[in-house]
């Protein structure tokens, strides 16, 4: 995913802009069509920032439903501080955490094993692999929800410090300094795995 | 880290950090020309870029040709529900002729509520004294002149009864007079009392209690033979 960080993306920006503000008008006058193409230019994004934070494709979905109505429940009090779209991905995260912590609710009042459901990764399989992602996603499994939101928007989603910053209603800094804990916790838990990988090698 | 800092004299291994942390364009060249003389922060800067590759291959597409049918249902559900108080009168599921009648009846309950409310704070205001031994002096005026009526009535009857309690030969209405001695002095304190605190209820009853008693005596000291 390219990250538009170049002034040529600027007039891009601008027109982005202008869309985004259309969209969110017909939003608000109740269009179904207007939803409907908010659906198509960002479900697919939303459902891999879900399936990411949450870590199955089913509860992704859902919650991108629930985003859906929020959105229309919501969208009177949009006022276009940020762009629709930053928005949408705002709720989308939000429900994100919602739906997270019901389930641990529900896991918990269940007496289930929690660490061994976070650990479970139900993914459809990736465009492009890589060597390190089946580990990397068990890994990001395990990051605190704040520091997992800020890589996955950043680093899998391609977004800037900037939207993030108003996504989770932080600041840009703030962001920047997240992702960095993120990368370093990563990458202590991918040196675990990898010492306890070659353990077991060792041991068979 | 010694030979890093040959490396590059701008750069050293402790600006590491924050390069990784700022990720400007300009900390990151300068980290990438040290880390071609510095091993270890060559090794940490393939870490870090090798976990951004792998990262970028966590973005998932798939196909849900079912989800934008379930989100325009549900929409369509919501966009046609009423909101705000519409929507909580409407989810009564009330018959539409009866809505009036049902406001009606809550705005004259919260009427009645709010009168009740504003009685019981405004008597509790205006009696500070709350004790159920104490009268009004309204109240005391009343059962004084009640009182006295009734004293008036049985002095009548002590009267009658006097000429033969004073004649009493037998043992009976020597008790008779000897009880109502008693009740007398009873009567008396009872009422000394009263005068230091002529709004105590409970003295009042007991007074008047002595006096039915007396009464009682009097009539049966006139009924015996």
């Amino acid at each position: 995913m390219p990250r538009l960080d170049d002034p040529a993306a600027e007039s891009l920006r601008v027109e982005a802009r202008a869309a985004d503000a259309r969209l969110s008008a017909a939003c608000r006058a109740g269009n179904i069509e207007a939803y409907e193409e908010l659906y198509r230019a960002q479900s697919s994004r939303m459902k891999s920032i879900a399936l990411n934070l949450l870590g199955n494709a089913h509860d992704a979905e859902d919650v991108v439903q629930e985003t859906f109505l929020k959105i229309h429940r919501g969208i009177r009090y949009f006022k276009g501080q940020s762009a629709f779209s930053t928005w949408t991905y705002r709720i989308l995260v939000n429900c994100c955490y919602d739906m997270r912590r019901k389930k641990t609710r529900r896991m918990e009042t269940a007496e289930q094993d929690l660490v061994a459901d976070d650990q479970t990764f139900d993914s459809p399989a990736p465009m492009h692999d890589h060597p390190l992602r089946m580990a990397l996603e068990k890994c990001v499994q395990q990051l605190t929800p704040y520091l997992r939101s800020v890589f996955v928007l950043y680093e899998v989603e391609g977004f800037k410090h900037a939207e993030i910053g108003l996504m989770l209603g932080i600041s840009e800094m703030a962001s920047k300094n997240a992702l960095y804990q993120a990368k370093r916790k990563l990458r202590e838990l991918l040196s675990q795995q990898a010492g306890s990988g070659q353990m077991a090698a060792s041991q068979s | 880290m010694a030979e890093s800092q040959k490396g590059s004299p701008q750069f050293d291994c402790s600006n590491l950090e924050q390069a990784l942390r700022e990720e400007s364009p300009e900390l990151i060249a300068a980290l990438e020309q040290h880390a071609t003389s510095c091993e270890s922060c060559r090794a940490e800067l393939n870490i870090w870029r090798e976990i951004s590759a792998a990262a970028l291959t966590m973005h998932k597409e798939w196909e849900s040709p079912a989800l934008w049918p379930r989100i325009e249902n549900s929409l369509q559900t919501e966009i046609a529900r009423p909101r705000g108080w519409r929507a909580w009168f409407a989810d009564l599921n009330l018959i539409p002729q009866m809505r009036w009648q049902i406001a009606l009846a809550t705005l004259v309950l919260m009427a009645a509520s709010g009168a009740g409310a504003w009685l019981l704070l405004h008597r509790s205001t205006s009696t500070p004294v709350n004790d159920a031994h104490l009268l009004t002096d309204q109240a005391v005026q009343q059962v004084e002149q009640a009182q006295k009526t009734y004293e008036q009535s049985i002095d009548k009857l002590a009267k009658l009864a006097e000429p033969k309690l004073n004649a009493a030969s037998t043992p009976l209405l020597k008790n008779y007079r000897e009880k109502l001695n008693l009740l007398d002095a009873a009567i008396s304190e009872c009422r000394t009392n009263l005068e230091r605190n002529q709004a105590n209820a409970y003295l009042r009853s007991e007074l008047l209690s002595f006096y039915q008693e007396k009464q009682q005596t009097l009539e049966q000291v006139l009924r015996e033979e």
